[in-house]
């Protein structure tokens, strides 16, 4: 393929899209060149996802035009899409999760004759994912997989439809920072090989990385396009939320009461029937923030399950406030005072077809105002959805609107905003900070320090080691389903907390106990 | 040019309206042109349909007859998808209740005097419907046994069963061995208000009102909404999904069995061939066309009733073959079906000059 | 329903003294049918349908007549009835036994339309029964039958256990004894009067356990097909078969409406129509006895004649000795079984296998 580099790749001219009671982009241009790698910014609900969404057929813009390799297209399927060399990684997947990877990868195309030839499907992707080195087993069903494995599964869809522009969507906020090194080689590949990327990110330092032009969106328009090289977080950041963000939070002096949350010898197996927590044994006190490193998919997301009581222990035992609360029902647990913002928001800490209020009421519609016995009150609800929407700043044309047509962001600020008003005694947050822009990031990280300063326990699971340092009085390192040590957080270093993380035990600091 | 389905955002309240008239319009126009293919005048046969269902009080109450098990059904059905449990078995819960009911009529009448009969008969089928639909409710919950197949099987079973009753012991001794059982004893008959439409009108009514408040304002009705639209979110809420699964199909089933009683109780007064004619199965259609609201369910059974009625009007009075008013009744049922798709997805025509992909007039 | 159940009324020709119902008319009397199969069955609903087309001829436009086909027994046959009621019809004809009920109901509604119900016992005012002994000329197909077979075995599809079919059945095994006091008549349920599937698969079932004839009581000529598949003779009922299915049915016990229904049509237009309750056999032409197929010999054929004679000139066939299933005598040499015992018959005689349930 002949490319003309004084010729754009894609060319988005004025590209209008308006939801009802929003402008998600106003009358955008953007231009990509062969080989080129753009990274796409802005706030939460900016209409980043919106423009992306225009260009891979799925939403049709209501006004403007788009030229690919100086021709005007229209652009009405992701078939079409496909034919033109776009593919997209969305930020929710679309992956079907009765099906395997396989299944998956070849949904939908055309050209695979009735039956497919599932031995030469399985060869090529297999050589893909060595090229690439994507390792994901091909035969797994995808609800068994974790979200960084499903995320390799949607670009080895999209390699092997031979995509030459790859939009990704928010990649990295499910990337372990392994998988986002890995992501971050494919995409130098890939631009070596004369394809190109849009890329959206919240994560200033990858925009730095990665990209060779940023371009940055505000409540639909574009109010800055420039090399990366002539830019810098800080001013980038300033370009997204309008104002200085500042990065330095406020936190009591640490003074921990008793125990909130007691794991011992905590047991159990993940959805595939593996061992998933090995003896976990484990203590969150009141007024103590308690972070969880690691990489993403060594047992985190079962160790919030198992406290839930969404996930049974093989055996040892859950204490939540002194009550023994194993393998309790998810109901005992809420009613213990216990609030969780699970890893999966799309899934499970959202309903995407219920209205934005019906969501932020999913913890308080069993309690006085909102219900009395089994009736409940619409006009209550509403003002307690009010309330909330304007404490937390999410963006949505109505109480009524539904959840799933927010941006990713502000789905997980709904999830934030509930969870955090019904916490009473202990917020377990998984990746809280996935998919929010800085301001939001900021604003959350706060909220979870004034949790801590009411006296409440905190378990929050990152695998941002600054932000763990920032945040954490104490860290507990996990890999493998086992806690490799817990450490008193502000005195490790970067160093042996990225060792730990990747199961290196460095000598003679197995100290397990937090009291 | 090339066609593309777009679900809709938002169904905006024109498209709500016009869209059920124009393929209402749609259903004329084509079962107009199969009547004139037989020879016989479009207009008048549609004016001898609509005056067979709905111009006469007679013909009117003919229509409510058979609207009122669709009314009972289809709020049984609607309530159970919107759990998304596939409750294709409301032929099978309406005949238990039936059962049931006539069981209570045939053999309590000596313990039970007066009007109490009937109340407790009708309970009888209410929870024999209920029972019924608890068991493919029991097998999803406990053992992940699929719905949909059970609760198809067990429509056969509950058919069979009752062929059984009414050929083998509850044969009625003075009925000269024609199959049925023995009509009722008078305090079992359901009231009549109009023709043979009986009080049942006033349940079913009652029931789409009270239902459609519970799923609206009852914290029940809102776990019903997160569990249909995502069982593991509602897990995640601690919601109990087995119980309130379990629970809601009881309901379910207690409304296509109190379709059963009031048919035998309102209708035919005995257990005989003939006590559903695919009510539960005609449901389904309902409960997709009222979008499974339940105020809705009524009036679409209405309709769904009077294409029933007036559809034999094309044989009764034009004298065409009985197939052709079963064609008739499909031709304006499937527009009707179409329509209601379109009120959700709206078409969008590509032109063909400018293709899906590429090429006009590049720079 | 209490108000309304007669009991069982003898069948008479006439009854009731109840005064003439319709008027001398200007207008053509409207009539209506309701069949519970279609007219293209070639048995029982072509036989009515037969009957309306022969009385719309005869009548001309003093007349005019509608028919309404496929109507389940049960009650949604209620619902139809009652639409021709309402329509404005003057005289509407049920001609299936599970819509005596029904037009009970409707007739208690309407006091002004005139009812016919064929093949039940309740009556009214308004409305009157009719039905034929058609199980004069099911002996007669009998003695055929019992002279043709080779296995001693006889099939025979019956619709429902009442007492129509029982006599039928009965009738049809005294004509097979009365030649061929070995052949048996085996009898199956299919519990339907109109079931093309069910009729055939009843038929098979029967071949297949030996018979080498299939007699019938159903609405179509399924049995006779199946048999004739198997090159097995028959025995026709409702029409004379034999035209549609071939020479292997060997003679029909067919209905033949015209008759009485031009009587009734014509009483009802001279406003002379009394309610009544109709039993007419073989010399009232209600019944026949079709042609005979050419594979019968002739000295059957004579045989069968001369019987024709003997029922014609007053002679039951419910003529004692008769012995039930269990060789008892119940009706002594010359006794003869009545009229309301016959229409209320839940019994076998001897020679049939199978039981009334
Ligand atoms: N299908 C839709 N229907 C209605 N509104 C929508 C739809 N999709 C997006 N929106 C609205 O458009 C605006 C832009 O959304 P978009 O998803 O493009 O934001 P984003 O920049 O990707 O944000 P985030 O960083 O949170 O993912 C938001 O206000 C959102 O609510
Ligand atoms: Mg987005």
């Amino acid at each position: 393929m002949k490319e003309n580099s004084s010729q754009p790749l894609v060319t988005m001219k004025g590209i209008c899209k308006s939801f009802p009671g929003v402008v998600a982009n106003d009358c955008v241009d953007l231009e990509l060149y062969g080989g080129e790698v753009l990274a796409l910014l802005g706030e939460n609900g900016a209409g980043k996802s919106t423009l992306m969404n225009i260009l891979c057929g799925l939403y049709r813009p209501d006004s403007g035009e788009i030229e690919i390799r100086g021709q005007r297209v229209h652009i009405a399927s992701p078939n079409d899409a496909q034919k033109l060399g776009i593919g997209m990684v969305h930020q929710n997947f679309k992956l079907v999760d009765s099906m395997t990877v396989l299944e998956n990868i070849i949904l939908g195309m055309k050209d695979q004759g009735f039956i497919p030839d599932m031995k030469k499907i399985r060869k090529k992707v297999l050589e893909l994912s060595e090229t690439y080195s994507l390792k994901v087993d091909a035969d797994a069903s995808i609800w068994q997989l974790s979200v960084g494995e499903q995320q390799r599964v949607e670009i080895l869809k999209l390699l092997y439809r031979k995509a030459e522009i790859l939009i990704l969507d928010e990649p990295t906020a499910v990337l372990t920072p392994q998988e986002s090194e890995e992501l971050s080689k494919i995409i130098h590949r890939m631009r070596s090989e004369g394809k190109s990327a849009i890329f959206i990110t919240h994560k200033m330092e990858e925009v730095m990385t990665f990209s060779d032009q940023v371009m940055v969106l505000r409540k639909g328009k574009v109010v800055a396009e420039l090399p990366t090289a002539a830019t810098s977080p800080k001013e980038l950041a300033r370009l997204m939320v309008g104002r200085e963000v500042l990065f330095e939070i406020e936190k009591k002096p640490f003074s921990p009461g008793p125990a909130i949350l007691e794991l011992e010898k905590v047991c159990a197996q993940d959805d595939r029937g593996l061992a998933a927590l090995k003896n976990i044994n484990l203590n969150v006190r009141a007024g103590e923030i308690v972070g969880i490193a690691g990489v993403a998919g060594n047992g985190q997301r079962e160790l919030a399950e198992v406290i839930t009581g969404l996930r049974k222990v093989t055996s040892g035992s859950v204490k939540i406030g002194g009550k023994d609360l194993t393998n309790a029902k998810p109901l005992q647990v809420i009613k213990a005072g216990v609030a969780h913002v699970p890893q999966d928001r799309s899934q499970v800490g959202a309903v995407g077809d219920m209205s934005v209020a019906s969501n932020l009421v999913m913890k308080e519609y069993r309690k006085k105002p909102l219900s009395t016995g089994a009736l409940l009150f619409p006009s209550r609800i509403s003002a307690f959805a009010k309330r909330l929407i304007e404490a937390f700043r999410i963006s949505t044309p109505s109480t009524e609107t539904r959840v799933k047509f927010l941006s990713g962001g502000n789905v997980q600020k709904t999830i934030l905003a509930r969870e955090i008003t019904a916490c009473r005694n202990l917020l377990i947050a998984v990746y809280p900070s996935r998919g929010l822009d800085v301001g939001a990031t900021e604003a959350v990280r706060r909220q979870l320090v004034s949790q801590r300063d009411q006296g409440l326990g905190v378990l929050f699971v990152s695998e941002d080691i600054d932000e763990l340092e920032q945040l954490a009085d104490t860290i507990a390192v996990m890999f493998e389903g086992s806690i490799m040590a817990v450490l008193p957080g502000g005195s490790a270093d970067v160093e042996t907390l990225g060792l730990l993380m990747a199961g290196v035990q460095p000598s003679n600091s197995c100290d397990r106990s937090n009291s | 040019m090339k066609m593309v389905f777009e679900k809709r955002k938002n169904v905006s309240i024109g498209a709500q309206f016009l869209v059920p008239i124009i393929s209402f319009l749609i259903s004329l126009l084509l079962s107009g042109i199969m009547l004139a293919v037989f020879g016989s005048n479009p207009f008048t046969t549609f004016a001898a349909m609509f005056k067979g269902a709905f111009g006469s009080m007679n013909g009117f109450s003919e229509t409510l007859v058979k609207a009122i098990p669709l009314m009972l059904t289809g709020l049984g059905v609607a309530l159970a998808f919107k759990l998304k449990f596939w409750n294709i078995g409301a032929e099978g819960q309406l005949t238990m209740g039936g059962v049931a009911t006539a069981w209570v009529a045939l053999f309590w009448g000596n313990g039970i005097q007066g009007p109490l009969l009937l109340v407790v008969a009708l309970l009888a089928g209410c929870v024999s419907g209920a029972l019924w639909a608890g068991i493919p409710a029991f097998l999803k919950t406990r053992l992940k046994v699929d719905e949909t197949l059970v609760t198809l099987m067990l429509n056969y079973v509950a058919i069979l069963f009752s062929e059984y009753l009414y050929y083998g012991p509850w044969r009625d001794p003075k009925g000269y061995g024609f199959p049925g059982s023995a009509p009722f004893p008078e305090n079992a008959w359901l009231p009549r208000i109009a023709g043979r439409a009986h009080a049942g009108l006033f349940f079913a009514i009652a029931l789409a009102l009270i239902l459609w408040i519970v799923l609206r304002r009852t914290r029940w009705g809102f776990e019903i909404s997160i569990i249909g639209a995502s069982p593991k979110a509602a897990r995640y809420q601690g919601i109990s999904v087995e119980r309130t699964i379990m629970l809601t199909m009881l309901v379910s089933g207690a409304l296509s069995g109190l379709a059963g009683a009031c048919e035998v109780t309102g209708i035919s007064h005995r257990l005989q061939q003939g006590l559903s004619l695919g009510y539960g199965n005609t449901a389904i259609i309902i409960a997709w066309m009222s979008q499974l609201n339940p105020l809705a369910v009524p009036f679409v059974s209405l309709i769904m009733a009077g294409i029933m009625v007036g559809g034999d009007q094309v044989q009764l009075m034009m004298g065409l073959p009985s197939a052709v008013g079963t064609v008739i009744q499909g031709l304006i049922l499937f527009p009707m079906l179409a329509g209601s798709l379109f009120t959700e997805y709206r078409v969008r025509w590509i032109k063909a000059d400018r293709k899906p992909v590429c090429v006009e007039g590049g720079a | 329903m209490k108000k309304l159940v007669l009991g069982l009324l003898a069948f008479a020709m006439v009854f009731a003294m109840v005064s003439p119902i319709v008027a001398q008319a200007k207008k053509p009397l409207k009539i209506a049918f309701v069949y519970i199969g279609p007219p293209g069955d070639m048995g029982w609903t072509y036989e009515q349908e037969r009957g309306r087309l022969a009385i719309q001829k005869a009548f001309g436009n003093k007349i005019e007549t509608k028919y309404i086909e496929n109507v389940p027994e049960g009650p949604d046959a209620e619902r139809v009835i009652r639409q021709y009621a309402t329509a404005g019809f003057d005289m509407i004809f049920t001609t299936s036994f599970g819509y005596m009920d029904p037009t009970v109901a409707v007739a208690k509604d309407f006091p002004n339309v005139i009812f016919e119900h064929c093949s039940g016992y309740k009556t009214a005012d308004n409305m009157a029964t009719y039905f034929g002994r058609i199980e004069e000329a099911r002996y007669l197909t009998g003695i055929i039958a019992g002279r043709m077979t080779k296995s001693n075995v006889i099939g025979y599809v019956a619709a429902f256990p009442i007492p129509e079919v029982v006599r039928g059945i009965n009738g049809f095994t005294l004509g097979v004894r009365s030649v061929n006091p070995k052949a048996q008549v085996k009898v199956v349920w299919t519990n339907t009067w109109y079931d093309p599937v069910k009729e055939r698969e009843a038929a098979v079932a029967l071949l297949d356990s030996g018979a080498d004839i299939i007699a019938q009581h159903q609405d179509t000529t399924e049995p006779q097909k199946a048999a004739q598949e198997r090159g097995k003779y028959s025995i026709g009922y409702d029409s004379d078969m034999g035209k549609f299915v071939g020479d292997s049915v060997l003679a029909s016990a067919t209905w033949n409406w015209e008759t009485y229904l031009t009587k009734t049509i014509q009483d009802a237009l001279d406003g002379k129509w009394k309610t009544h309750a109709y039993w007419g056999g073989l010399k009232d032409n209600v019944v026949q006895l079709s042609s005979i197929s050419s594979k019968v010999p002739a000295s059957v054929q004579s045989e069968v004649e001369a019987a024709k004679k003997k029922i014609l000139g007053g002679w039951s066939i419910f003529t004692g000795p008769i012995k039930d299933q269990n060789g008892k005598v119940v009706y002594a040499a010359g006794q003869v079984i009545p009229d309301d015992k016959q229409s209320a018959m839940d019994w076998f005689v001897e020679g049939v296998v199978g039981k009334v349930q």
